[in-house]
Parts: structure tokens; sequence; C-alpha cells
């Protein structure tokens, strides 16, 4: 497949602070997922990516075109930015409609359209309503609306799913897989793995300004499989939970926790610890009160990958 | 290019008339027309009078104070607004021209302002001159009064734009220069004042000297009416030129 978006050893740094450093990288049609935690340069990619700064070295070319100050591409690409801005005095439908009417398209067509992405994003029965008034759910839809309401070919949406409830979340997980399904180039950010691993199996590691991997996300899932992994549970028999893991060879350390209700368990085997507990809770008719996994999240996989 | 302009322009026209700030210049504008109301009241048969009192009010609420806020306000916000509210993106990743973004902007505000300006100044003006209106020299004055108004509209807007394009303070610095460096220099002799957009803008007035408020005008050292035009013209054109470099030119960054 043809790459899309094609970066060559892009780097920004902000004075003495480093973006994003040396990230050479293609991306293809369909999703792909760019991960990592908050502060990890996603938002500098994405800025870069869509010229609103300027590499400091490298460069960023999409569709074959250099995107800074080149006004001519965006034609063909969608930006859903991360802050949540509008120009509150406006309705969604003022809103939708002056952005569209940026790409000359004729009032009918603007309309058009317009209709349509609200369609789309359900908010056709409320577009007439002040952006001031919508919830926050709304005011992502809309956004993510301006972003797609022009049919660009490629569709960069940093952190669409950040403030949307469950139900939000999901819908608005099927639009993008849709998209995909269209054959379109869709880059999305998010600092939860969940969240992305909902929508594409293809994903770009970053993590303190540099590209750590790139690929499979079960390559991700696989490191935090064999990621030592904390586990707590409170319950009413944490002494009786533990000697059932103790012989388990996937259990590194056993501990309990001050208030004596709580086991804490280390394992390099999170699926397989997971499989044991459930049998045993079963088995035992054990009261759980709570599982908590200090550690499970993006933050502790790319410590574990950088070493720390 | 002029699609961007036409675009942009039409899109902060309405967006500016949407706005609170709108409101409360409009408020501002309509003074001279309560205090016209008054001063016709007061001077009822006085026509020589009243005109006196229309011509300071010119002199020092429209030409000192009112076209400076509103210029100062709606000038720095062309690009300031959109860094500090981060609606930026929402215009540079569309396919718009960066200086198509700052002159369309800049025309939709001047536009703005120039309908808040010459409602007052019309209304105003007609209240004060209501035994001349059948002489024809009337409208003459009204329009000659109308184009500096707006030559100082269009002058100041475009100062103040560049400021805002890489000034994060723009509307501090443009207090200092309005309200400051604009009113103080005008009591300077000669040629000093001529480094003040206010002076050419008050060439271009008929030369008053009667009245209170004559102090404001006694060091009036002319500069010709046509240089002075040219002069205006100039720096709004010199000014958005260089808003149009720095916004196409600079990278900005949101306060996050």
């Amino acid at each position: 497949m043809t790459a899309v978006i094609e970066t060559r050893t892009l780097s920004k740094w902000y004075g003495n602070v480093l973006g994003l450093s040396d990230v050479s990288l293609s991306i293809e049609p369909g999703i792909t997922g760019l991960l990592g935690p908050n502060g990890a340069g996603k938002s500098t990619f994405m800025k870069l990516l869509t010229g609103q700064l300027k590499p400091n070295i490298g460069s960023v070319s999409i569709l074959g075109r250099r995107i800074w100050n080149d006004f001519g591409a965006f034609a063909k690409i969608g930006f859903c930015p991360e802050s949540d801005a509008f120009y509150e005095e406006i309705s969604g439908w003022e809103f939708l409609t002056g952005l569209l009417s940026f790409h000359g398209f004729s009032k009918a067509e603007v309309r058009a359209r317009a209709e349509k992405a609200l369609d789309i994003v359900d908010l056709t029965g409320d577009k007439d309503r002040r952006i001031r008034g919508y919830s926050r759910g709304m005011r992502q839809r809309i956004k993510f609306a301006q972003a797609i309401g022009h049919d660009p070919e490629i569709i960069i949406l940093d952190e669409p799913l950040s403030g949307l409830d469950p139900l939000g979340k999901r819908k608005l997980i099927r639009l993008i897989k849709d998209f995909r399904d269209q054959g379109r180039t869709i880059l999305v950010s998010s600092h939860v793995l969940p969240e992305i691993e909902a929508m594409t199996s293809r994903i770009i590691l970053i993590h303190q300004g540099k590209i750590l991997a790139q690929g499979d996300i079960h390559f991700v899932r696989d490191l935090i499989e064999s990621h030592p992994h904390v586990i707590s549970i409170k319950c009413d028999d944490a002494r009786g939970l533990a000697s059932k893991f103790v012989n388990e060879p996937y259990v590194l350390k056993l501990h309990f926790g001050p208030d004596g209700d709580t086991l804490v368990a280390e394992t390099h085997k999170r699926d397989a610890f997971f499989g044991r507990l459930n049998q045993v809770v079963l088995e035992s008719g054990l009261k759980v009160e709570e599982i908590t996994s200090p550690d499970d999240n993006l933050q502790a996989v790319f410590d574990y990958l950088v070493g720390k | 290019m002029l699609r961007t302009v036409r675009e942009v322009f039409t899109f902060f026209f309405f967006l500016g008339k949407r706005s609170q700030k709108l409101k409360v210049f409009f408020l501002l504008s309509l003074l001279p027309v309560a205090l016209a109301i008054v001063v016709r009241m007061t001077f009822m048969r006085r026509s020589s009078e009243v005109m006196s009192v229309f011509q300071e009010i010119l002199m020092v609420y429209f030409l000192q104070f009112l076209i400076i806020i509103l210029t100062l306000f709606y000038g720095t916000s062309v690009c300031s607004e959109e860094i500090e509210g981060k609606t930026l993106p929402y215009l540079t990743t569309r396919p718009l021209t960066k200086s198509g973004i700052i002159i369309g902007k800049f025309a939709a505000y001047t536009a703005l302002s120039a309908v808040m300006v010459i409602v007052s100044l019309v209304a105003s003006y007609l209240i004060m001159s209501f035994q001349r209106l059948g002489e024809a020299a009337t409208y003459g004055a009204l329009l000659r009064y109308t184009g500096v108004l707006i030559l100082g509209l269009m002058a100041y807007t475009a100062m103040f734009t560049f400021l805002g394009t890489f000034l994060k303070k723009s509307i501090l610095i443009g207090l200092v220069f309005g309200f400051g460096w604009e009113t103080a220099i005008q009591y300077f002799p000669g040629s000093t004042q001529r480094f003040s957009v206010v002076h050419y803008l008050k060439s271009l007035l008929p030369y008053f000297s009667k009245g209170k408020f004559s102090l404001l005008m006694f060091r009036l050292e002319p500069t010709s009416p046509v240089l002075a035009v040219l002069v205006l013209l100039l720096i709004t054109s010199g000014f958005l030129g260089l808003a149009c470099l720095f916004f196409s030119l600079k990278e900005y960054m949101f306060e996050d």
C-alpha cells in the first residue's frame, strides 16, 4: 500500500524542550493509532502533520505535498483538535456551515454537506442551539463533524474520545471505523490503550518525543504480559486467597496491604493470574470488594520499555 | 486569495455581529447621539455654538477615543482571539491563505467598527445640524468627516492587527500607543507630530480654533490633504502587509 503520510527525520523543539525527535515513518490508508502518555509528543506530531508547526529538522509530506504553508493541501485533510475550543456564540449549524464555506463550496453544497455531517454525528436536532449550551459529548461530536464535513481523504483526530461517556465513545469509534471502510486514512491519538485497541491494531508508540515502536498492537499486549504487573485484591479472606496463589509459577511476589484485608500480588502473566483468580473466587465463594491494578496503564508499559 | 478574504470576511462579520463586545461598543458609540440631543435642546437656536460643540465631539470623542478604543480591541483580536480561544486550527487547517485570513478578519472588523462609528456620526451630526439640513454644504461636511473616520479606522486597525500578530500583550502596548503617544505627541511642535496617525486625520479636517477645547488643536501644523490621505493609506497597507507576513511565518503555540 502507498504511504499517504510520510515524515523524515522529523524533529521539533520548543527552546530547550524537546517536542519530537527524529521521527521517520509512513502511514498508510486505514486507522493508525498514535499512542502515548500525556506529554509524549502526540499533539506536537499532529500539529506538525497539519502544518500548524514548522519542523526544526526533517520534513512532513501528505499525499506527496510538503504541508507547511501549503494551504491547498488542506482540502484533503480533516483535523479535529484536542482542545475544547469553539466560537461559542454561534450555533452548531452556523459553525459548521461557516467552516465548510472556507472550502469554496457553493451555498447549496455547504448546506448539504453540513446536514450530512450533522446527521452522521447525531446532532441534527440540536443544530440551532448555541455551542455554548452544548454538553461535552455534543461539543466533541460537532468538532468531529467539522473534521469530516468536507469529505477529506485524511482525517487526523487528536484525542477525539476524551471526555465522552462510554456510549458516546462507542458511537464515535463506530463512525471512525466507517470512514476506514471507505478507504480513508485516519490517524487517531490517545493515551488510553483500550480506546485505540477498539479501533485498530496498527499503532505508533510515542514517548518523550520519540517513536518507540510502530506496528501491531499485540506487540504492546505482549509487553504488558511480560511486564511485572501489580494487582491488588481487597476481600474478606486475603490470607486464604494468598494460599491459593503461592504455588503458582507466574506469581513473583505476594504481600498484604496495611489493612490486612488486601492481597497485593506481582505477576508477569496477567491473563493467567486473572484466570486463576476467577476460578478461586467461584470455587471458594470469596467476597471480593475491590480489584485494582495500580500500574495497568500505558505509562507503566512505557516506563518498562524505556527501562525506568 | 480573494476567495479566502471574501469567505473569512463573511464568517467573521457574522460572528462579530453576535459578539457581546459589539453590544458594549455599540452603546459606547451612541454616546455622542445622546450628547447631541442634549446640546440641541440646550442651544436650540444658536446654530454656530451647536456646530462648535459638534466639532469638539468629533475631535475629542470620535478621533481620540472611540476609533482608538474600537480599533484597539478589534485590531488586536484579529489574531490574538484565535490564539487565546485556541480556535486558530479551525482556520489554519482549511484551504485558506494565511494572508487572506488576516485581511478577511481585518476587513470584517473594520466594517463592523465603521458601521458603529458612521451610525453615531451621522445621527449626532444631523441632530446638531437640524437648522441647516437644506444646505448642500451640510452633507459635504458629513461626507468629509465620514471619510476621515473611515481612514482612521483602517489605519489604526491595521496597526493593532500587526501588534496582535506578534505580541502577547498587544492590547497593553496598544493602549500606551493609542492613549499615550497619539495624544501627547500632538502637543509637540514641528515635524514630530507627523509620527502620529491622528496628525494626518486632523490634517484632513477643517481647522477648528474656536471653543473650549481649542488647546487640543492650536499647535497643529497640518500636512496637505493629499499627502495625509496617502500616508494614511500607506500606514494601512504597510501594517497589514507586515501582519500578513508575520502571521504566515510565525508558529503559534497555545498555553496548555
